[in-house]
């Protein structure tokens, strides 16, 4: 997409802060990004990276003690600050969310029309009850539930994991959002199950004209399917550029291990078959240590530069920024993936 | 549905038998029923032999134990050691405890219930942190504190103050006045003087048990609507853009009611015994106090009927928690 389309989700300096007993910890520490319509957006990023809590935030759904700064647009309206009342008009009218875990993510206790009944309900008050029934067949077809209009009298726990998130995507695409936010969608799936779900969310984007917002901290799930990809790394975007970009010429070291991170399926043993994983972990959100916060896990670091100044998000090329001090010399790389050493993983 | 309730009430009933046999070893172990009359001098040897053979003492303890449980089957409780029908003291002592504990279980189940979501809802708020320190205190309090209390200082005083002490506003005895519809008082004949009579007595026991009951209610109604109010479905409730009252009642309280209502209908059960204590303070002929007589009179055919409707009233509302938690929970299949 290209950048002259005006953004309908807008993210600037976003930063959330939740108090805790041992101190503040800064979960997401000033994220920019932009989403334009019909857009995918791929956030990828490893637990506790502050990419949940950035779409939690969007949605307004965080906890009364989180302190938000930033500014969150959607179609130029400042979301941060509007009274519950407003941003009930936005969330799942405008902005809908499909959660990681689809056992969880639905009441046991209704079945499942009810509950997109609900979804419909909502943002359509005027709706009497076998308008609402149709809807709900409607959209239960739509997310290709078999059966769809006797399916809708089942309680969740008659549906298999697949088709009970399938069941949620349904109850977010409700009301034709504008923007979708996939909050690791397919993490609790089985893999067989995983590439349908992502193939229909793909499908339904292009129905309803809708942008996806797509986070996870699998690489290979927005590998082919996002147009524009940001890695998070402690609370920050560290880099973003269009996939191929961050695929093929990552300008940012913790991208490089995310990589690395995939398994690779090969008949030959000796080749690439080993992970090459990232050592050490995280740092903590609480007291984040001055200097780019990767600099402790990162091969590329000079001990000097990197610990004590925080890279800026700089342009590496078109359209592609990262925060690096070392992005030269990564361009420079001829094969940058072998920044990680293999290290023994057993067979 | 229906084949579980069958199902569950047949194998309740070795259950309630073996109930029976342990409630046997036990009574017959209480004590020596004759002790009174084998004490007192110039007792013919006859007369307690007598007696020894009315109340079965002569017979071993299998032969006993059968002849009471073919009788109790038949419905014949026996007689007690002064020789009165057992059930007829049972049913009206049943009646007065059922009176004393429906209500208060009522309000300490809504008045707990109620705290324990509001608690949740505004979590560390000053109701929140008020109704816990509160609640604390009354759960820890004893009953017999707690009932003293609103007898001596409460009930008495005020009606002191108000000059009633003739005909106290509330009354501290009994679960009803004495001769109190008779030939010669005819205008306290009728519905409304005598739900007032009852009301009267009835205010403190009943204030006394749902002091003591509602705390607990609160504390349990509180960390399950804690947990529900956490859990993902609240989120996406929230998520779909419903209103927070939505959120909290048809989501939150909907499954936080689930542990709660089964909670409730099996304390119900244990009621049924009687409020020992409160029926105590109060003098209320109710279960409790049955208990406690039989106990110091050792009398055991009236100490078996007891346990034998104890036991049902266990077993019975044990059944119905699991009935109702399958009415409330759609994963439950019966």
């Amino acid at each position: 997409m290209s950048d002259e389309v005006a953004p309908i989700l807008s993210v600037k300096d976003l930063t959330v802060e939740f108090p805790t007993d041992d101190g503040v910890v800064k979960a997401v520490r000033g994220v920019s990004f932009d989403v334009r319509p019909r857009d995918v957006l791929g956030v990828v990023g490893e637990s506790g990276c502050g990419k949940s809590v950035s779409s939690m935030a969007i949605m307004g759904l965080l906890p009364k003690s989180a302190r938000i700064t930033g500014s969150i647009k959607f179609r130029d309206r400042e979301l941060i600050g509007l009274k519950p009342k407003e941003l009930r008009a936005v969330r799942g009218r405008q902005i809908a969310m499909v959660f990681q875990d689809p056992m969880t993510a639905m009441n046991p206790v209704y079945r499942v029309g009810w509950q997109l009944g609900e979804a419909i309900k909502a943002h359509n008050k005027h709706f009497d009850k076998k308008q609402v029934r149709s809807r709900s067949v409607e959209l239960l077809n739509m997310v290709g539930i078999p059966q769809a209009s006797t399916r809708v009298d089942n309680y969740p726990h008659e549906f298999s994991g697949g088709m009970r998130q399938r069941v949620m995507i349904a109850m977010a695409i409700a009301n034709n959002p504008d923007v979708l936010i996939a909050d690791e969608p397919t993490t609790a799936l089985d893999v067989t199950v995983q590439a349908q779900i992502l193939e229909m969310l793909i499908d339904l984007k292009d129905q309803l004209d809708a942008a996806i917002v797509l986070i996870t901290h699998d690489l290979g799930v927005v590998a082919g399917i996002t147009d524009r990809m940001q890695v998070m790394y402690a609370g920050k975007v560290v880099e973003s550029g269009t996939a191929e970009d961050v695929f093929y010429t990552p300008r940012m070291p913790y991208s490089i291990g995310l990589l690395g991170s995939i398994p690779v399926h090969t008949q030959d043993p000796a080749a690439g078959a080993r992970l090459k994983p990232i050592g050490g972990a995280p740092p903590s959100l609480i007291n984040v240590p001055p200097g780019c916060p990767f600099s402790p896990r990162c091969p590329l670091s000079d001990g000097t530069l990197c610990e004590t100044v925080d890279p800026p998000l700089l342009r590496v090329g078109p359209g592609h920024v990262a925060a690096c001090h070392h992005s030269d010399e990564l361009a420079a790389m001829e094969d940058p993936l072998r920044l990680f050493s293999a290290t023994a993983v057993p067979e | 549905m229906f084949s579980f309730i069958v199902r569950r009430i047949l194998v309740s009933i070795p259950l309630l038998f073996l109930a029976s046999f342990i409630a046997f070893i036990l009574v017959v172990n209480t004590g020596d029923p004759l002790e009174d009359l084998r004490t007192k001098i110039n007792v013919p040897k006859g007369q307690i032999a007598l007696q020894e053979h009315r109340l079965g003492l002569d017979k071993p303890f299998f032969e006993r134990y059968f002849s009471w449980l073919t009788h109790a089957i038949h419905g014949d409780w026996g007689r007690t050691i002064k020789d009165k029908a057992v059930w007829d003291q049972i049913s009206r002592s049943l009646g007065v405890t059922l009176k004393l504990v429906v209500f208060a279980e009522i309000c300490s189940v809504l008045i707990g219930v109620t705290i324990g979501i509001i608690s949740a809802v505004k979590q560390y708020s000053w109701f929140d942190h008020g109704a816990t320190t509160g609640s604390f205190l009354l759960y820890s309090l004893p009953v017999l504190a707690v009932g003293s209390f609103l007898k001596f200082f409460l009930a008495i005083r005020l009606n002191r103050l108000l000059g009633r002490e003739k005909n106290p506003l509330l009354k501290t005895i009994g679960e009803s006045t004495a001769n109190f519809c008779t030939v010669r008082k005819p205008q306290n004949c009728g519905l409304i003087p005598a739900t007032t009579d009852f009301l009267t007595h009835a205010a403190l026991p009943t204030l006394t048990l749902v002091l003591i009951t509602f705390a607990g209610y609160a504390r349990f109604a509180r960390a399950t609507m804690l947990e529900t109010l956490n859990a993902d479905y609240v989120r996406t409730a929230r998520a779909k853009g419903l209103d927070e009252k939505r959120v909290i009642l048809k989501h939150a309280f909907r499954n936080a009611l689930i542990p709660v209502v089964t909670v409730v209908s099996i304390d119900f059960g244990g009621l049924i015994g009687g409020a020992i204590l409160t029926e105590t303070i109060f003098e209320w002929k109710g279960m409790g106090r049955v208990l406690v007589d039989a106990v110091t009179k050792v009398d055991p055919n009236l100490l078996l009927c007891w346990f034998a409707v104890t036991a049902i009233a266990v077993v019975l509302f044990n059944l119905v928690a699991d009935i109702l938690y399958a009415v409330l929970d759609p994963r439950i299949r019966l």
